[in-house]
């Protein structure tokens, strides 16, 4: 079988095509190569700390320029290294062509300096980037804190190109030399972008403190020499059990792993939606889009949604006709945000055929061309396969009490879309004790902001090393020595 | 042998393939293909009939999908059942004790009445079985699966009674000779390398195996294990691994009941070296040199082997005794050597494999080729793995398989299995037998997929809980 595509060694600034090896991809149908990184594995990290010290030298303004010429240069119809991505993701990723299209049109504005100047504030604070900021602390003495950069190695999600864009967004700002173990369902986006950066910027230490490379998660051969204390401070993984397993074994003091695990998202409607036609109509269109967009293959996507219908004949009858109304919002989406997917679960689907017989308990609404469906409870409890929705396939449970909705929501939960704002203010103080991360309006749950913190931490000040430096003077912050003077008088 | 095609024949064919074939293997596996294919037709239009009227699930399936009848073969695939038709309950039925529902949701699976069934009081699983058992014609067997439910098959006691005497001429005559005396009426011993009761999944079948091949003479009925396993147990556990899967094990209610039941569940374990040991006297001083029947899983075969073998035991049994096995070696890896290891043990002339799934009525015995061949009152289907289209009925095909099971009254026989299978449907197999049949390696969907796939994302996919479970598993055990 020949190799459908490449995915290079990016070596700070240097693309590397040499001792090429294969690799098969999910669906089997095509394989692709990658240079053998048992061979190449010891050039990925900076040979000494102290080669960090270029970084520092780049004034802020400086890197809001690099990321901005970069953000320029990431445009679709002319840039090769992209189009060459997403040709590459067209045989590793699930998504249909127009939405994998969608997914890297929207990175240009990711780079804005606006949006940069945003993040880096919001997620770190400009003036702790940039030099020290001090602070007069109780007992006199004057501390003065600053961010540096760390040595950290990426394990970024692959369900499209966003996670990798913003995971270089995210080093840049903060400094840090970055290593990024491509994904294999998103294979080339990172490549591209630090191929984009050294077109727009060679030589620059921006450049010189990105690498990428592909090779198979939990490879001994690369992760042992790599995974040290002496080449990595920190390691950013995302993705679940058996990509964290391989990870958590090189965890000890001196490196760090910083967990994005994967996660579920829920709905809550409140009895609101259904005080009039209009108003449920408005609600499916915002629940619709979020279980919709790129096909429910992320975590925020909504999956369960629970309705304050109430579980009377009324209240199911209610629940009933708003997920008739969601499936034909669902249904009606553009091509660009969702579609059928692609490779639907056919386990799922045998889950669903199966509910739609039992219809004492459950009402399957669509489906039959595994388009993607709304099952309704009857009752109030979800799915027992709740867990296996995707493909467009969600659930609504009607519920007569929020009591029901809290037993639902755990340490996975990430987003919960809300409707009215009104009963969000209600369960804010509430749903975070459960497990509950985001909060956000129905309709939002995709638009997942960057500014802001992610699955209940930091990850920029995690990945920032917070140095302390401190002025104290003996007249003002008595020391010890004189401590000691003063108690052998006494 | 001349079997006439008249409506008469075709019942007989498919309520009572015994009498029907003679009680003999050979017949079963000598009928020409045209003719049986002719049975199969005639047979499925009207077990068809009869289930879309008896069976309200199928009758449902069919109107919905604008099915009056069967004429060619494919036209049973659309209403074919997955797996999950017996298990689509809410869980929370269980949870919630209520087995009237529970009852109800059973009655829609099955041609039996259980709308008369008292399920007043009844406390746990293990109990609604017994009332089952009790006041149904049913006979219902459990498997757990991976979203913390438990599947429930409706077979019932006619259909293990005719299983049994259905293993009984696969196990002890050989194709191509007509059944002895001796054959017809096998006296045995039965070695059951597992718990000696329960009512989940194979533990069913010790019972009917006793029933069957001992006429219910506990003295030659020898478990490894004598204790019982309890299903209420069970499904707690696949439900406390769904749960922490879930990140939802803070949330789950014990039933108090059922945790002080574990105690006891731990106690047994702890005595299994001790049973063990027991097991082992047993065969020794009392059967060896003996014939028996004996049946497990490669895995538990293998295991109970190895034990012997370090006791210095071999060649236990009578050359001429019944042993089968089968099942895949799901999740447990074995030497290569693993069937030298059983013969050296069991000492006997032949070790019998046969192919099946729960929802069928018998195993497809193995061949001398090494194909299981298909019973006669089974009609295969290779499907297309994702879109389950069936694929054509000619060639080498490979696949997923399928089965309508013309035999099955209490339930509905057309069953999409979780394996991947072959059939070369235009070999005449040279061991002889007319039916077609089965290729000898099986492997099932679940275990070839995300062998090679290290790809991420950020969505907490049921792949992800699986190794959850899996991790789990490692704590537990």
């Amino acid at each position: 079988m020949s190799s459908a595509y490449t995915v290079p060694l990016f070596l700070r600034g240097e693309v590397i095509v040499d001792d090429l090896v294969s690799f098969g991809t999910r669906t089997g149908a095509a394989k692709f190569q990658a240079p053998d990184m048992a061979r190449h594995v010891h050039r990925l990290p900076l040979p000494s700390p102290m080669a960090m010290a270029d970084l520092y030298e780049v004034p802020f303004d400086e890197i809001l320029d690099v990321l901005e010429a970069l953000g320029n240069a990431l445009d679709f119809e002319r840039n090769m290294h992209l189009q060459e991505a997403y040709e590459a993701a067209l045989l590793a990723n699930p998504l249909p062509p127009e939405m994998l299209k969608n997914s890297y049109q929207i990175l240009k504005p990711l780079f804005s300096r606006a949006n940069v100047l945003e993040i880096a504030d919001s997620q770190v604070g400009l003036e702790y980037l940039n030099g020290w900021v001090t602070q007069r602390l109780g007992d006199g003495r004057e501390l003065r804190v600053r961010a540096f950069g760390s040595r950290v190695l990426h394990i970024p999600a692959g369900n499209g190109g966003l996670v990798s864009a913003v995971t270089i967004l995210r080093s840049v700002i903060t400094r840090c030399d970055t290593i990024i173990k491509a994904p294999s369902n998103d294979p080339l986006t990172a490549v591209a972008i630090a191929r984009t950066l050294a077109d727009v910027a060679p030589d620059h230490p921006i450049t010189k403190h990105l690498a990428v490379a592909y090779w198979k998660g939990g490879d001994v051969a690369v992760e042992e020499p790599l995974y040290r204390p002496e080449h990595i401070e920190k390691i950013v993984a995302w993705g679940g059990f058996a990509s964290v397993k391989h990870v958590t074994r090189y965890i000890q003091p001196g490196l760090e792993m910083i967990a994005l695990d994967p996660k579920r998202s829920a709905t809550i409607i409140g009895h609101q939606a259904f005080s009039d036609d209009e108003t449920m109509r408005e609600v499916a269109r915002c629940a619709a889009v979020d279980i919709g967009v790129a096909n429910q293959e992320g975590c925020a996507n909504a999956r369960v949604i629970y309705a304050m219908s109430g579980t009377d004949a009324v209240g199911i009858a209610n629940a009933n006709r708003l997920g008739e109304m969601i499936y034909e919002e669902l249904t009606r989406l553009p091509a660009f945000i969702s579609t059928p997917p692609l490779y639907p679960s056919r386990e799922l689907y045998d889950h669903v055929e199966a509910s739609r017989m039992t219809d004492d308990w459950y009402r399957v609404i669509g489906g039959d061309q595994r388009e993607g469906a709304i099952i309704v409870s009857q009752f109030d409890s979800p799915v027992d396969y709740s867990a296996m929705l995707s493909g467009r396939v969600a659930n609504i449970v009607p519920v007569d009490s929020i009591d029901k909705v809290t037993e639902a929501v755990t340490a996975y939960t990430q987003t919960i879309g809300i409707y009215p704002e009104s009963l969000k203010r209600e369960l804010r103080d509430k749903l975070p004790l459960f497990g509950a991360q985001r909060l956000t309006t129905l309709g939002y749950a995709c638009s997942v902001p960057i500014a802001a913190p992610q699955d209940a931490i930091e990850p920029m000040r995690r990945m920032c090393k917070w140095i302390v430096e401190e002025a104290c003077d003996p007249d003002v912050v008595t020391p010890l020595w004189r401590l000691g003077e003063v108690s052998a008088q006494a | 042998m001349a079997t006439q095609q008249s409506t008469r024949t075709v019942e007989q064919f498919m309520d009572d393939p015994i009498a029907f074939f003679g009680e003999s293997l050979t017949h079963m596996h000598s009928i020409a293909r045209n003719e049986l294919e002719e049975l199969h037709r005639q047979a499925m239009g009207i077990r068809f009939q009869q289930h879309v009227q008896s069976i309200e699930m199928v009758g449902k399936l069919a109107g919905r999908l604008g099915v009056t009848e069967l004429r060619e073969f494919n036209d049973v695939v659309p209403l074919m059942f997955s797996h999950t038709a017996f298990k689509s309950y809410p869980a929370a039925l269980i949870d919630n004790k209520r087995f009237d529902l529970m009852t109800k949701w059973l009655d829609k699976l099955t041609s039996h009445d259980l709308s008369h069934v008292d399920t007043e009081d009844c406390k746990s699983i293990d109990e609604w079985i017994d009332r089952l058992d009790e006041q149904t014609p049913l006979e219902v067997i459990t498997s757990s699966g991976t979203t913390g439910t438990l599947s429930i098959i409706p077979k019932d006691k006619h259909g293990a009674r005719e299983g049994m005497v259905l293993w009984k001429i696969c196990l002890f005559q050989t194709f191509g000779h007509e059944p002895t005396y001796d054959e017809l009426n096998p006296a045995v011993d039965v070695i059951w390398p597992n718990y000696a009761k329960g009512k989940l999944g194979h533990l069913r079948i010790a019972n009917m195996i006793k029933r069957g091949f001992t006429g219910g003479d506990e003295s030659k009925f020898h478990a490894l294990y004598p204790g019982a396993i309890d299903t209420d147990l069970m499904f707690l556990a696949s439900k406390m691994r769904a749960a922490a899967s879930r990140g939802e094990l803070d949330r789950l209610v014990i039933d108090p009941a059922l945790t002080a039941r574990k105690d006891e569940f731990i106690a047994m374990q702890a005595r299994q070296p001790e049973d063990l040991d027991r097991f082992f006297a047993t065969i020794t001083e009392k059967l060896r040199g003996k014939r028996v029947f004996m049946i497990g899983t490669y895995n538990l075969m293998y295991d109970v082997a190895k034990a012997g073998l370090e006791r210095g035991i071999r060649d236990v049994f009578a050359k001429d005794s019944a042993v089968l096995t089968g099942g895949g070696t799901k999740g447990f890896v074995l030497p290569d050597n693993y069937m030298d290891v059983i013969h050296e043990f069991l000492g006997v002339d032949r070790i019998q494999q046969g192919y099946g799934f729960s929802e069928q009525s018998a195993f497809h015995w193995g061949c001398s080729e090494g194909r299981y061949h298909v019973q006669p009152w089974v009609i295969p289907f290779i499907l297309d793995p994702d879109t389950s289209e069936p694929l054509p009925r000619t060639g080498r095909q490979t696949g997923r398989a399928a089965v309508y099971d013309v035999l099955l009254k209490a339930h509905w026989g057309g069953v999409i299995s979780g394996d991947e299978v072959t059939i070369d449907w235009d070999l005449q197999c040279p061991c002889g037998q007319t039916t077609v049949a089965f290729e000898h390696d099986i492997i099932r969907y679940s275990e070839k997929r995300g062998v090679d796939d290290d790809r991420i994302t950020c969505a907490a996919t049921h792949e992800v809980h699986n190794e959850a479970v899996e991790f789990m598993k490692a704590f537990e055990s």
